[in-house]
């Protein structure tokens, strides 16, 4: 299937960008999967094993469309590339945690990917519309369910708060890595194909502060003048390839059983 | 409210079960029946939580997208089955949390299958095939109980666990034509999980009043070797169109009784490792009951603060 | 001392049209939660377009040992339809 690309817009720059997007729901979703046996009430473990689906499933979205482009199919890229060619962002590479890290980050991610998704439904690449227009759905839940339980959590109890607070403490830089900017982003900028990175954290800074506040979590975010400033340093590195130690276990663990017989049919 | 005695309640309830009809919640109904719901409903519960851990332990390293998805719905459905079945115990008047804490404390008994370890990724299509085919077997009939809850439970179980035997068997049969180090793989596990699953039907029947008040009381309707000739007369010849074979040279089809002969496990085993003894019991429970601690902050703050979101105000 | 939420019942409705059918009930801290709980447990595989919850303590229900409530003496056979003649269909004449 051949898809125009929008002028002034390179195939590699747009491939790596839609690398980045379904490595960041794999990886993700692959921590949301860690709690399938573990959650802390039953009916949360069927919820985040939904979570988990529909992230995996997201992916497997974003790589159909990359196969598209490419050539190359899901399983070859996920089970067979160097953990270093990931493209995900740090943030989604750090283990489970506790229950309320993993709240704090499931909220962080979906508001950005929310902004994300928004963005594109008015890209200029079509594809990038219809996916945005299915993925928007399942979002939507997910970002229901991450709220829901971060309002519930954050200033519960003693306990509930000293715990959220250290999540959000350890979460927050973490997440701004999401935004890193990309090598030639400017390309799809320009082609108007998404709005960019330092728009979307804009966005996604002006929905989850006011979010965590109204449950007493502090970030480090200050307000000058009507903008929004962080003052803290973003954990970047992982679209560039600079990876945590967690996800070379991670991808390890993943491509372990495929890699025993990596031509077969499993 | 016309008063009966205990003794016409008795007969208005076995008269109901006689007839096919299903005892509801708040029926009136002997303690026996009572108490040996609860431990068997409380039990299949369990085993349903337990049992999420040894296959659960291979999602993160499922082979390809398809396998991954799937073992997460899958695992996902037994702790969707524990649900269904601690609200049917429920109604009986146990509550969860008091069952999960019996479960924890090691004072309750769940399928003792899932004592046994899953050291390879053949071992869990294994589970998904043939643990499940005899489960499915087995409930199946309890689908039929005079207990109106938990009859429906099972209906919706047993229609889910259609899919998971579909998905284990397509698993292991793309194992059995592959290289030969997946059909080594699988054929290890099934030699592995043979007897195991022979044993979830539960030891032969011996005429006790326990087994004939369950069959009177249409709790059970079919004796537990029943059940597992049931089970190796379906199952055996899948196993070998799949060029696979079961660990029992006894195994064989018998012309006269229309049946395959086949040896019984070791009664002694069973003994051993559901009290305790077995490869994995310490592990799972100490996995769960670990599972259960660290989630207490978030039980207890859930229950502190609910909110009406349509009224936005905190409700408790 | 570890917390008991209290039941909802669910109620799942297929499509439009179809009469919402009692499913099953979830354990949870406040409506909003149940429903989402119930979305999960009750709506992942099966189509739905509506769901109920229902606090299980809500519900007022009639006890199955009361069949008295329910009983009829007298015989009400004149409601059914099949208690009266009446010819399906006339010939035009």
């Amino acid at each position: 299937m051949t898809h125009l690309i929008p002028t002034g817009v390179s195939s590699e720059t747009l491939e790596k960008f839609i690398l980045s997007l379904a490595d960041d729901e794999l990886i993700l979703g692959h921590r949301d999967s860690e709690w399938t046996g573990y959650a802390p009430i039953l009916e949360e473990d069927i919820a985040f094993s939904n979570i988990a689906q529909d992230e995996i499933g997201h992916s497997l979205v974003w790589l159909t469309l990359y196969q598209e482009l490419t050539g190359v199919d899901p399983d070859s890229l996920v089970f067979r590339r160097p953990w270093k060619d990931f493209t995900c962002c740090r943030f989604v590479e750090y283990p489970k945690g506790d229950f309320g890290y993993t709240v704090l980050r499931q909220y962080l991610f979906d508001i950005a990917e929310q902004v994300r998704l928004e963005s594109l439904l008015k890209s200029s690449f079509e594809p990038f519309v219809q996916i945005a227009q299915r993925l928007m759905k399942e979002e939507s839940y997910h970002r229901l369910h991450a709220e829901t339980l971060l309002e519930r959590l954050g200033n519960a109890t003693p306990e509930s708060s000293r715990r959220m607070q250290a999540a959000a403490d350890l979460a927050f830089p973490q997440s701004l890595g999401i935004f890193e900017t990309m090598a030639s982003e400017n390309e799809l900028i320009a082609g108007g194909v998404f709005k960019g990175n330092p728009g979307l954290e804009d966005d996604w800074l002006r929905i989850v502060r006011p979010s965590l506040a109204a449950v007493d979590l502090k970030v480090p975010v200050v307000s000058d003048d009507g903008m929004l400033k962080v003052t803290c340093a973003p954990e970047n590195g992982g679209r560039a390839g600079r990876h945590t130690d967690h996800l070379r276990t991670l991808v390890d663990d993943l491509q372990k059983v495929y890699g025993l017989a990596p031509e077969a049919k499993w | 409210m016309i008063q009966k005695t205990d003794k016409e309640r008795l007969a208005d309830f076995e008269a109901r079960i006689g007839n096919g009809e299903k005892i509801e919640p708040g029926d009136w109904m002997p303690e026996q029946y009572r108490k040996n719901l609860i431990r068997m409903i409380g039990q299949h519960a369990h085993s349903e939580i337990v049992g999420q851990l040894p296959e659960g332990k291979w999602i993160p390293y499922a082979p390809g997208f398809r396998r991954k998805l799937t073992l997460i719905a899958k695992v996902q459905d037994e702790a969707g089955h524990g649900q269904l079945l601690y609200r049917a115990a429920e109604t009986l008047g146990k509550s969860r949390e008091e069952m999960i804490d019996e479960l924890l404390a090691g004072k309750a008994k769940y399928a003792n299958v899932f004592n046994y370890p899953t050291p390879t990724w053949a071992d869990v299509g294994i589970i998904g095939w043939l643990v499940d085919t005899s489960a499915v077997i087995n409930q199946t009939m309890l689908a039929q109980s005079s207990y109106g809850p938990y009859a429906r439970a099972m209906k919706r179980i047993c229609y889910e666990e259609s899919f998971h035997i579909k998905q284990g068997y397509d698993a292991v049969a793309v194992l059995a034509k592959g290289t030969p180090g997946q059909r080594q793989m699988v054929q290890d596990a099934i030699n592995r999980w043979w007897y195991p699953t022979l044993m979830m039907s539960g030891p032969p029947d011996k005429l006790s009043e326990h087994t004939s008040l369950a069959m009177k009381w249409r709790i059970k309707t079919k004796s537990n070797e029943q059940v597992r000739q049931e089970f190796v007369d379906h199952i055996v010849p899948q196993i070998r169109a799949l060029g696979l074979d079961v660990p029992d040279k006894e195994c064989q089809f018998d012309e006269t009784s229309g049946h395959y002969k086949y040896t019984q496990p070791d009664w002694e085993e069973l003994k051993r490792v559901i009290n305790g003894d077995g490869p994995c019991n310490k592990e799972r429970l100490d996995i769960r009951r670990k599972a259960h601690e660290e989630g207490r902050w978030v039980r207890e703050a859930l229950a502190a603060k609910s909110i009406s979101k349509s009224t936005g105000k905190v409700l408790a | 001392m570890d917390t008991q939420w209290e039941t909802y019942e669910v109620f799942h409705q297929s499509k439009r049209g179809d009469p919402h059918e009692h499913v099953g009930s979830v354990h949870a801290p406040d409506p909003q939660m149940a429903l989402q709980l119930a979305r999960d447990q009750f709506a992942r595989r099966m189509k739905c377009v509506s769901l109920w919850v229902v606090r299980t303590r809500d519900i007022t229900a009639t006890d199955y040992q009361d069949e008295s409530f329910f009983a009829q003496v007298v015989d009400k056979g004149y409601r059914d339809p099949k208690a009266f003649e009446a010819p399906d269909k006339l010939e035009h004449s």
